[in-house]
């Protein structure tokens, strides 16, 4: 187990290390500068000036040299300071990921408790209306956009019913965003449980479990419910992943102070540091979750441990 | 940084379980709700209207600018220059109290610029103070500029909020600039919560010796709340339901609020933003004047305006816009190139383009504000003549480094492009035409002569000859031809209730008449 848990660990440090590679070479091919966005639309500056600030970032630097001095400072745990307004990016981020975070579990939270038994309920009544309906519902609910769905939410509950505040940070500010994030997510789930259940009740120990003449109810809670999970919860992982970058948008709609409406406005500013310390913070999480999820599921089944 | 994750995770579920941090507005509060955040409350540090803004709320300037945007008396209730014009001597009033209890004097003013002109760490905008050599206390009420040569451009600056004056205690104030801001405006800093709301409350001492407002003494509100809403239907919903009093609609609402008269629509006159036409000039065809005066004779920015923003914006005739020192409307409408597509096919004549070879070039165009929309009716108004104009927008980030590179490209098609522009003072045309310019487009050494001039004469009505010399060149020669002003984040929505909110000259509202 901790060999297969170390083996995670690793796989999952060197994917964080790649992606700040990559990002750091992608934002370089994006054309404009931080430093001529900061001065673009105005005058307040000399071209000399303009040179020595330049300078004093760092950006004068080769992309290679840049990202050697990135990872330098990192290694002593500093993540640098923005190029807007000089403020250390750590503390920016660390100070607004607990919102995305709990966006992202409320989300999470919204997607399970209605996608499990949704998702359940189909497949145990497979082929009838109701399964047709619910998995209509479920294609509707994966196609819709986040941006237009946040937007009726918030004229249906905040500006018509008044049950909820617009925009902001707050517990209450955080239903709408969650809902907007779960329910397209709900959708997801349902389809997964669906089709991994049916997968399982037509597997020959849930016919043996029929045939002893074990109660359906218990069939389905000790056989079919269980065995279909697994898959389900390796799902969750990368749900996890996709809802961390859904939270840009909704962040963005519900104005709620998360990382992800932080990043947009630094890769607008092109504040380098920022999309850095980002992607960083970012892909940690995301590979964090997943070695989680992976030792949960390893839990549940062994085969996995060994292979 | 283990331990700050596990506190990052804790703060996550209080955020959940006991709810957001920030303390919700009270009734006696305003909530202006903005696209952004500040970068910082320290005056040296960013250079963005949002920062600016929210500093000429928390600080004082020596100057303030009347309704048209001429520089008045306010902390400074007169000023003098010495016949040379490398001295300032300004007179304080008595009586402004810095945000601490101390009253603020001619040391605040020298611990302003000094700081401003710090060896080791200067202010981004240092160099629009210009050749700044010392400041000089006389008496606690008198403080002088010394400069190296004149600087004209100095006076409308200590009118703006780059100008702010710090009060000399912020020396001591750990966290000055994130977590303290001490300054002597209408509004005290109270707290920041990056991304979210920036919290202030009414500054019960505060005097008003020239800011644009009818109260002389201390905003009528308790408190102003500046919250972060990027979304513009969001900001639409809190004013519909209270929770924000005043902020910017989503363009395309606007005139069906003003038919509704659900909320007030406030605009922002003399922004001194700038819209306009320029060129890569290095590349045929538009090192060509005539190609570059055919696109104006072309252009019916009248007409565009009104199709796409109604009255809410007006067509400019200057480089430099209204509320400028020296913006002529009609001065400005003698020296450009009127509306006239039958003039613009005869110079495309002459160039060899014609119905049956029609020019072709990119036009470039800066996201949002409806600006797509507007750069449509221009591309339709530029093939009336026979230019085929290929649209692309971008953000403004990109937009910049873009417009450099098409000036230094040499072959490939045209490109001319909508750029925006924002100073209070003339010398922005310095900025951007002197030699290398700010995207190395059009230079000459005859008009950088002309430029350094409008610099360093301190007679007004000589400088304004020289300001006209400079756009009349610009003009003539269809350099920088100006389509509309104001241009980006002009437009409030104000809740019917709320009165006497106003915006002063260069996009700085005021609340301190603000009741409701």
């Amino acid at each position: 187990m901790w060999q297969f848990i170390g083996r995670r660990v690793a796989l999952g440090v060197l994917t964080i290390f790649i992606t700040t590679v990559a990002v750091t070479l992608l934002i370089h091919l994006v054309p404009g500068d931080p430093v001529q966005i900061m001065y673009a639309q105005s005058q307040g500056t000399t071209p000399e000036q303009i040179e020595q600030i330049r300078t004093s970032l760092g950006l004068d630097r080769s992309i290679p040299e840049q990202y050697v001095r990135f990872v330098g400072r990192l290694l002593e745990g500093d993540l640098g300071v923005t190029v807007r307004g000089r403020q250390p990016v750590l503390d920016l981020l660390l100070q607004r990921l607990p919102n995305t975070l709990a966006l992202a579990f409320s989300a999470m939270a919204v997607a399970a408790v209605l996608g499990l038994p949704l998702g359940f309920l189909a497949a145990y009544r497979r082929g009838t209306m109701l399964d047709t309906a619910l998995m209509t519902l479920a294609i509707a609910g994966v196609s819709v956009p986040h941006f237009w769905l946040g937007l009726l939410l918030l004229f249906a509950f905040a500006v018509e019913l008044q049950w909820l505040p617009v925009a902001g940070t707050g517990p209450l500010n955080l239903v709408l965003p969650a809902l907007t994030l779960g329910l397209s997510n709900a959708a997801i789930v349902a389809r997964m449980t669906r089709s991994s259940m049916i997968d399982v009740m037509s597997q020959d120990f849930v016919r043996t479990a029929h045939a002893k003449g074990l109660p359906k109810a218990m069939v389905l809670e000790r056989h079919v419910l269980r065995a279909g999970l697994v898959p389900i919860i390796t799902m969750a992982g990368l749900q996890f992943a996709a809802m961390m970058g859904g939270a840009i948008v909704v962040e963005n709609i519900f104005a709620w102070n998360g990382v992800g409406r932080l990043a947009i406005e630094a890769i607008f500013q092109r504040d380098y540091p920022m999309i850095q310390g980002f992607i960083l913070v970012f892909a940690t999480v995301v590979v964090v979750m997943s070695i989680l999820l992976d030792v949960v599921y390893a839990l549940v089944d062994p085969r996995i441990r060994r292979g | 940084m283990k331990q700050s994750i596990r506190k990052a995770l804790v703060s996550a579920a209080a955020t959940i379980l006991l709810g957001g941090i920030a303390p919700a507005a009270s009734a006696r509060d305003i909530v202006w709700a903005r696209y952004g955040d500040m970068d910082t409350l320290d005056p040296h540090r960013a250079t963005s209207t949002l920062s600016l803004q929210v500093w000429s709320l928390v600080y004082d300037t020596l100057l303030a600018v009347d309704a048209t945007g001429k520089p008045v008396p306010n902390v400074a209730r007169s000023w003098t220059t010495s016949t040379d014009g490398t001295e300032y001597t300004f007179k304080l009033n008595e009586g402004v109290v810095c945000h601490d209890g101390t009253p603020l004097d001619a040391n605040d003013v020298k611990y302003t610029v000094d700081r401003a002109f710090d060896t080791s760490n200067p202010s981004l905008t240092k160099a629009s103070w210009g050749p700044v050599t010392s400041v000089e206390v006389i008496d606690p009420l008198t403080v002088t500029i010394k400069l190296d040569k004149p600087f004209v451009a100095l006076v409308p600056f200590l009118a703006d909020s780059f100008s702010s004056i710090i009060c000399d205690s912020s020396k001591d104030a750990p966290g000055f600039g994130s977590t303290a801001a001490i300054g002597s405006g209408p509004w005290k800093f109270v707290s920041w919560t990056k991304g979210d709301r920036i919290v202030l409350t009414g500054n019960t001492s505060y005097r008003n010796f020239g800011k644009l407002a009818e109260n002389k003494g201390a905003p009528y509100m308790e408190g102003l709340v500046i919250t972060t809403v990027p979304e513009p239907q969001a900001r639409l919903a809190g004013l519909k339901t209270g929770a924000i009093q005043i902020a910017e609609p989503p363009l395309d609402d606007v005139p069906a609020l003003k038919q509704s008269g659900d909320l007030k629509i406030v605009i922002a006159g003399n922004t001194g933003q700038n819209v306009f036409w320029e060129f890569a000039v290095h590349r045929p065809p538009f090192n060509d004047p005539r190609a570059r005066r055919a696109v104006a004779h072309a252009t019916d920015a009248a007409a565009a305006i009104d199709l796409i923003y109604g009255d809410l914006s007006l067509p400019e005739k200057c480089p430099i816009s209204r509320g400028v020192f020296g913006n002529d409307q009609e001065f400005c409408a003698r020296h450009g190139q009127s509306y006239d597509p039958e003039k613009a096919r005869a110079l495309l004549a002459e160039l060899g383009y014609g119905p049956d070879k029609p020019l072709e070039v990119t036009m470039i165009a800066w996201t949002g504000g409806k600006r797509d929309k507007l750069a449509e009716v221009f591309q339709s108004q530029l093939a009336e003549v026979g230019i085929t104009a290929r649209i692309e927008i971008m953000d403004i980030g990109t937009m910049n480094a873009r417009v450099r590179q098409e000036n230094e490209k040499r072959d490939g098609i045209g490109s001319l492009d909508m750029m925006t522009w924002s100073w209070f003072d003339p010398d922005i045309l310095y900025a951007l035409w002197h030699s290398p310019g700010a995207y190395r487009g059009y230079t000459s050494s005859e008009l950088d002569a002309m430029l350094e001039k409008t610099r360093v004469l301190s007679d007004q009505a000589e400088r304004e000859a020289a300001v006209r010399d400079v756009m009349a060149y610009l003009l003539e020669n269809a350099i920088h031809v100006p389509l509309y002003t104001p241009g980006w984040e002009w437009v409030f929505a104000v809740r019917p209730e709320v009165t006497g909110f106003k915006v002063a000259p260069f996009v700085y509202p005021v609340f301190n008449d603000v009741r409701f």
